[in-house]
């Protein structure tokens, strides 16, 4: 299987990427650390600098960020019960009690050694599988391309923490948002209100990092007075033979889960996590002390959450589906370098997937270090003011977006799409849904076009493949799950 | 008074409308291309299917009680003025100096009092971006209407 180590050993042993790799994960950490920020929101900020760069250590530099960034959220989840990130929440049901016992140490150990684990076992399966996956869709025409962006669109149903019918809208949103400027087919101008910088569409970065960042500034705003604890650390040590004995299998099911969750399009860390708490305390044998600060409780998301990392860049280089909000990000970033994910990504740039693979090796194996020798140091920039805090990422949002293609119109988008996201998400409509419709939209509607010349304007031929009737029953399954467990958890308390 | 999902269900259905009636200012297609998918089909697809969305939304709104009407904080409207005129006086002031004033103005809405504090960041984020940015990246920031008059 030549997938290009000969063309990544040179780039990959350049101390100008070992640096950005090192750079990415610190930042990454302290991104994850940092209360309400993400790591979808720390690759956000920072694609558009990662644009100086050459394609592959840039998409290494934002990977390094994301595992790190995935990781980080526990070390303040752990030591002040403020989840950095989205996938941490699971992590403080009991990291946090296990501090509140004098644990945190033992925590964040735990937490570093299960997250390690969980994201080097997703990493040998990004390397195996995602070769494989592009191997399969280099027969896959436009209409299975069709049908699986309509699988994919279908997995936001499933978004944890939100409404179905919501995440849909928003899905569709972003396929609207991805349809403004000149059509490619017809060379027809679409919603650009003649403006011309809409004629090449709505850059995607400004969208981006206004949905992301300034949304999250707009929330902090309302928020300022939230205080926040940070609980003495003891000396870090790593969990003892007795503790990794009592975890290793918690980890190694976790894993597994997580590869699997990251695999689906759409589904990321956060599902992978709720579900890996679940199936540790579903598994053990004392699930009552779930919650009072037991080390399976922390294992189990955290091996998770890290493990979806690896699991989603799977679909993201092999078929151009992203695998989870921060992935369609990274997503975005490749195709604003101008590469193609999908299965010819591999022959085009040979080194890419080593690279991605190394940078998130080398990010895993650096947090761990990071995660036992720096908490304190971590802990403790998770307490700087947001008064601070907010303005300096503000003004990092303002340059980003201005930067690409220094353009005051991509930073009133930047803020429109800000102000446009704060309101959506009072509604309970997220920005990953959003993000996942644009970074989708060019594929449906590009496949939807050419499989209907194909098909001589009969839809209906789309049964007549069945590859793509495969996608489309899965599609419909996965509309039918989520629509089913929305309905369980309104009848389930009921019951209580 | 309706239940949120009802109230947003409504409003999408209204974009939805107008976004629709937009796609009928779309320019007409050549006849060499008139026999693929004109331009007007995805974007009314999308609106379509967003529109049917929008009326299932609407009817998990009914018969729910609405949530307890939520006031924003004066901070949260602060802001939102700030990070507004903030692209209003880039135009006047330039990038870097508008920059220095929102790392003035943004923590003292947020109520932080520590002046040297906010000076010192009011000095050193616009000088990092512009060491980082204009002397390493290469990008250039607009100077402003007002400097350029001045210069």
């Amino acid at each position: 299987m030549d997938i290009g180590l000969e063309y990544a050993l040179p780039i990959l042993t350049d101390p100008i990427v070992i640096g950005l790799i090192i750079a990415g994960t610190l930042i990454g950490v302290i991104i994850g650390a940092l209360p309400g920020l993400s790591s979808s929101m720390g690759v956000a900020l920072l694609l558009p600098f990662s644009l100086y760069l050459d394609p592959i250590p840039a998409i290494a530099l934002l990977s390094a960020l994301y595992c790190a960034g995935t990781f980080g959220g526990s070390i303040t989840a752990i030591l002040i019960n403020a989840p950095g990130a989205p996938p941490a929440v699971a992590t403080a049901f009991d990291g946090y009690p296990m501090a509140l016992k004098g644990e945190a140490g033992r925590a964040l150990g735990i937490a570093a050694v299960s997250s390690v684990s969980g994201g080097i076992f997703s990493l040998l399966v990004l390397l195996f599988a995602a070769p494989l996956l592009a191997r399969i869709a280099y027969s896959f025409g436009p209409p299975e391309y069709f049908a699986l962006g309509v699988f994919a669109l279908s997995m936001l149903a499933s978004i944890s923490g939100e409404a179905p019918i919501k995440n849909l809208i928003g899905g569709c949103l972003g396929l609207l948002i991805a349809t403004v400027g000149i059509d490619l087919t017809t060379g027809v101008e679409r919603f650009t209100f003649g403006v011309p910088e809409l004629l090449e569409g709505i850059q995607f970065i400004p969208v981006l990092i206004g949905l992301f960042a300034v949304t999250e500034l707009l929330n902090q705003a309302q928020e300022l007075n939230r205080e926040k604890i940070a609980i003495a650390l003891s000396a870090v040590k790593l969990p003892s033979l007795n503790d990794f004995r009592r975890v290793k299998n918690t980890i190694l099911r976790s894993s597994g889960i997580g590869i699997f969750v990251g695999v689906l399009p759409a589904e990321g860390s956060t599902m992978a996590a709720m579900i890996g708490y679940n199936e540790a305390k579903r598994w053990s044998n004392r699930p009552e002390e779930f919650g009072k600060g037991v080390i399976e409780g922390v294992a189990g998301p955290e091996a998770a959450n890290n493990a979806a990392t690896g699991g989603s860049m799977v679909p993201t280089l092999a078929l151009g589906i992203p695998g989870s909000a921060t992935a369609a990000v990274i997503l975005g970033g490749l195709q604003v370098q101008g590469l193609r994910p999908g299965p010819y990504l591999f022959e085009e740039q040979p080194g890419l997937l080593y690279a991605i693979f190394f940078a998130m090796l080398i990010a895993n194996i650096l947090f761990l270090f990071i995660g036992l020798l720096g908490a304190k140091v971590f802990s403790r920039i998770s307490l700087i003011p947001s008064t601070f805090l907010w303005p300096t990422v503000f003004a990092l949002c303002f340059v980003g977006a201005y930067g690409l293609n220094q353009s005051m119109v991509d930073v009133w988008i930047m803020l429109v799409a800000g102000l446009v996201g704060f309101v959506l998400k009072k509604n309970g409509f997220g920005p990953a849904p959003i993000i996942m419709g644009i970074v989708l939209g060019g594929l449906i509607e590009t496949s939807l076009a050419q499989s209907m010349i194909i098909f001589d304007q009969q839809w209906t031929a789309f049964f007549s493949r069945p590859i793509a009737m495969v996608f489309f029953i899965l599609a419909v399954v996965s509309l039918a799950a989520a629509q089913f467990r929305s309905l369980l958890a309104k009848v389930l308390p009921h019951r209580k | 008074m309706k239940h949120e999902n009802t109230i947003a269900g409504i409003i999408l259905i209204g974009f939805c409308a107008i976004a629709y009636w937009l796609t009928t200012s779309f320019s007409e297609v050549s006849a060499m291309l008139s026999q693929n998918v004109p331009p007007t089909f995805f974007p009314r697809l999308v609106l379509f299917i967003m529109a049917l969305l929008s009326i299932i939304l609407i009817f998990t709104g009914i018969g729910r009680k609405p949530k307890s009407a939520e006031f924003l904080p004066a901070s949260f409207w602060k802001t939102v003025g700030i990070i507004i005129s903030a692209g209003i006086l880039a135009y006047f002031l330039g990038t870097l100096i508008t920059l220095a004033v929102i790392a003035m103005v943004l923590p003292l809405a947020w109520g932080e009092r520590r002046y040297k504090l906010i000076a010192a960041l009011a000095v050193f984020l616009p000088i990092s971006i512009y060491v980082v940015f204009t002397l390493g990246l290469d990008v250039r920031f607009p100077a402003g209407r007002m400097l350029e008059a001045v210069m």
